[in-house]
């Protein structure tokens, strides 16, 4: 068998649900960096989801709306000033749509987070933002602040591919539609401090980070083209 | 139906931007088809209706990253209620899950296939049950296990009376048949 045919199988088997728990989460986090493997996946889930029709609608005995609700406003209110990510997926969605103009970037796309205006006290001027891979370990945490216009990035749980770097990028509307690069991490193991003097603190609280995995010297093209790594910004208590 | 995919997928653009009345709109629109596949994959009320509720949460999460050329929005949401129905049942499984003493034809296939999205959707389902028709009998129905009901291998291999290996081959072979049949 060919690994293009395992990983159509893996996906299939996948889809149809008869995987173990294990092998479940082994291809969630797969399919997040394995465009193959994603791929087959989607084909898999328009080929087998008409059987959805096969499902009989059922009312829940209560309305639930209520407790998802409470779930949603309560995850924020337990984090305090969480500036949830989800305000900003507009903006990440121009992004996505101005890099893809480009063909590089895959749905991939890192990104990561930014200073937002929607529910940022305007007084805000520290905030910190987790990037995870696959929504679970945080790999990097960055912290921002506003009047040193300084941002430090200390990696937690990243580890280096060989022959590979991690590179920063800023996105913001009045950059322009593709995402600017703000240099490589050299060492995945210690901080790197980066000064954005040359921009001013409006951009940046409304711009938009992310990390990418690029070959060692950083993305060829200009653009970022690896794997993403996601993060939520959370304003510094004063 | 006074509510159109159209009216589901703003619901859920303003629901990415942060409108919960619009996200409301969304639940009390969608809920009775989510929840159906949720206990028919579950079997167990209480359960489901806590699983239903992280669903949407889940949902509400995601809204920014629904792509209308991709899959149709019940089919998007569709998708993450099933994968997160049988996370569920695979994770419980371990304790020995509750399963309702209800009438599990009650949930079984109904042919009354009137909630199709559309045409376009009942030529795919169509097409689908012409190419299950085609597998034999016990592969047909092992198919229609996993994907409806979410047996896993095991559960199949003793429904079957078969080893776990034997029912992952045949699992395979089914599969590449159907894929052939569907011609993609």
């Amino acid at each position: 068998m060919t690994d293009r045919e395992d990983i159509d199988m893996l996906a299939a088997e996948y889809v149809l649900g008869t995987l173990d728990s294990d092998m479940r989460r082994t291809v969630d986090e797969r399919r997040s960096h394995e465009d193959d493997l994603d791929a087959a996946i989607a084909g898999w889930e328009k080929r087998l989801s008409p059987l959805n029709a096969h499902y009989r609608d059922e009312m829940p005995t209560r309305d639930l709306f209520p407790g998802i609700r409470a779930r949603i406003e309560g995850a924020r209110a337990q984090a305090d000033n969480i500036v949830e990510i989800d305000l900003l997926k507009r903006k990440l969605a121009r992004w996505r749509i101005g890099t893809f103009a480009t063909g590089a970037l895959a749905a991939s796309l890192m990104v990561a987070v930014l200073v937002s205006d929607f529910a940022t006290p305007v007084q805000d001027r520290q905030f910190v933002a987790v990037f995870h891979r696959d929504d679970t370990q945080p790999a990097f945490v960055m912290s921002i602040d506003l009047d040193t216009r300084a941002v430090i990035i200390r990696p937690v749980s990243a580890t280096l591919p060989e022959g590979k770097t991690y590179q920063l990028w800023i996105a913001s509307d009045q950059l322009g539609p593709a995402p600017k690069s703000l240099g490589l991490l050299e060492n995945a193991s210690v901080p790197t401090t980066r000064s954005l003097g040359e921009f001013d603190p409006a951009l940046l609280r409304n711009a938009t980070f992310g990390i990418s995995l690029e070959p060692e010297g950083g993305s060829p093209t200009g653009r970022p083209t690896g794997p993403a790594i996601h993060g939520r910004l959370i304003p510094v208590e004063h | 139906m006074g509510i159109s995919i159209r009216d589901l997928e703003q619901f859920l653009a303003r629901a990415a931007d942060g409108d919960m009345d619009a996200f409301g709109h969304l639940y009390h629109a969608t809920s009775a088809k989510l929840f159906g596949i949720v206990l028919r994959i579950l079997k167990n009320r209480a359960q489901s209706e806590d699983i239903l509720q992280e669903i949407y949460v889940r949902v509400w999460e995601r809204a920014g990253d629904f792509e209308p050329g991709r899959a149709s929005i019940i089919t998007w949401m569709a998708t993450i209620a099933r994968n997160r129905a049988i996370d569920a049942l695979r994770r419980d499984k371990r304790h020995d899950a509750v399963v309702d003493n209800f009438d599990i034809d009650q949930l079984a296939d109904h042919d009354d296939l009137s909630v199709a999205d559309d045409a376009e959707r009942n030529d795919d389902l169509r097409q689908l049950e012409i190419c299950l028709g085609g597998l034999d009998d016990d592969r047909r129905t092992m198919v229609r296990l996993a994907y409806l009901d979410g047996f896993s291998r095991a559960e199949l291999a003793e429904r079957f009376a078969q080893p776990v290996g034997t029912i992952k081959t045949w699992l395979h072979r089914s599969l590449k048949q159907l894929k052939e049949c569907l011609g993609s």
